[in-house]
């Protein structure tokens, strides 16, 4: 019994990393890639764990200990780099992905989903190529800013942010800059992003 | 002898159920990995094998050793995991909502939106 039970779970484990492998070879992005190398991580750890219980030995538990701190290490590190390298990376995308876009000073109506891409940079000269690395900046909202930078505001989904933002836009006091640029890029982002992964 | 030979018997076969598990748990990441749409869904279908499907088969390695000694390390093991995959989890996803490899139409809430939304408009516009 238990060696039908390893076989049938040494088949599931080669599905699984069959998946995993699939997406480092499809994956979008690096985050897509690291995960999926995660998996496959653990699916390798797993392996000898089954190959323990078939022979009957403990030769690689420590290896399954250290499974742990590897997959750990390399997801920390691997995300941090993305972290500093995401705005040109983004601005590329979405400049291979939308050949025609718009002039970010033409008016979007809120409640109409434009055509623009709004996830360009309004004004690449004054988008920082670094912007981890920007100084005086406090440490636990500088990313916000640069989300900011890239001319990137998240639109709130539910009902009540929504009204909430429309009594925003309204506002004559919020006609600076800051404010337009982010009423402008609120309603486009949801339509362009279903053709990033399709 | 007939009741250590039952105990024999029913351990591999809960060692057999775990290990099917186990590997049901990364045939799941698999599955999830391939067919979920953006970043985030394919996270949660990733951490599946790591806390669940280790457990589990750790359990049953545990289990056919049939030995008290290595139940610390097998605890010690999944103690890592259990204690690394959060941290590297939350560090991914969070790369993830900054770099925005993610899709936003597919969210049903958004709570780091208003947070955004409100310090980006206390950003003087000389920092944009």
């Amino acid at each position: 019994m238990l060696e039908i039970a390893v076989h049938i779970t040494q088949v599931l484990l080669a599905l699984g990393a069959a998946g995993a492998v699939y997406r480092v070879y499809k994956g979008p992005s690096v985050l897509d890639r690291v995960i999926s190398l995660d998996v496959m991580l653990i699916i390798v750890a797993s392996m000898m764990i089954v190959d323990m219980v078939v022979n009957d030995h403990q030769d690689f538990i420590l290896f399954v200990v250290v499974t742990a701190v590897i997959g750990f290490l390399g997801a920390v590190a691997i995300a941090r780099y993305v972290v500093v390298r995401s705005p040109e990376e983004v601005a590329e995308e979405t400049a291979e992905q939308d050949p025609f876009p718009e002039p970010p000073t033409s008016p979007v109506l809120p409640g109409v989903l434009g055509e623009n891409e709004p996830e360009t940079p309004h004004d690449p000269v004054s988008t920082p190529a670094m912007p981890g690395i920007d100084d005086k900046e406090d440490e636990s909202t500088s990313w916000f800013s640069a989300l900011t930078r890239s001319g990137f505001t998240p639109r709130p989904l539910d009902e009540n942010d929504a009204a909430e933002e429309e009594a925003v836009d309204s506002e004559p006091a919020e006609s600076d800059s800051a404010g337009s640029d982010s009423t402008e890029s609120d309603s486009t982002v949801p339509k362009k992003q279903e053709d990033r992964d399709a | 002898m007939l009741e250590s030979l039952d105990l024999d018997l029913v351990l591999d076969a809960l060692a057999s159920v775990l290990l099917v598990i186990g590997g049901l748990m990364s045939l799941a990441a698999g599955i999830g990995l391939v067919r979920l749409p953006d970043l985030h869904s394919r996270m949660h279908a990733a951490t599946k094998p790591q806390v669940l499907g280790l457990l589990s088969l750790l359990l049953a390695a545990a289990i056919t050793w049939r030995a008290w000694e290595w139940v610390p390390i097998v605890i010690l093991a999944w103690g890592l995991q259990l204690l690394t995959a959060p941290v590297s989890a939350h560090v991914v996803g969070r790369s993830g909502y900054r770099t925005k490899h993610m899709r936003r139409d597919l969210l049903t809430h958004d709570e780091l939106a208003s947070a955004v939304e409100r310090i980006s408009k206390d950003q003087p516009p000389e920092r944009r």
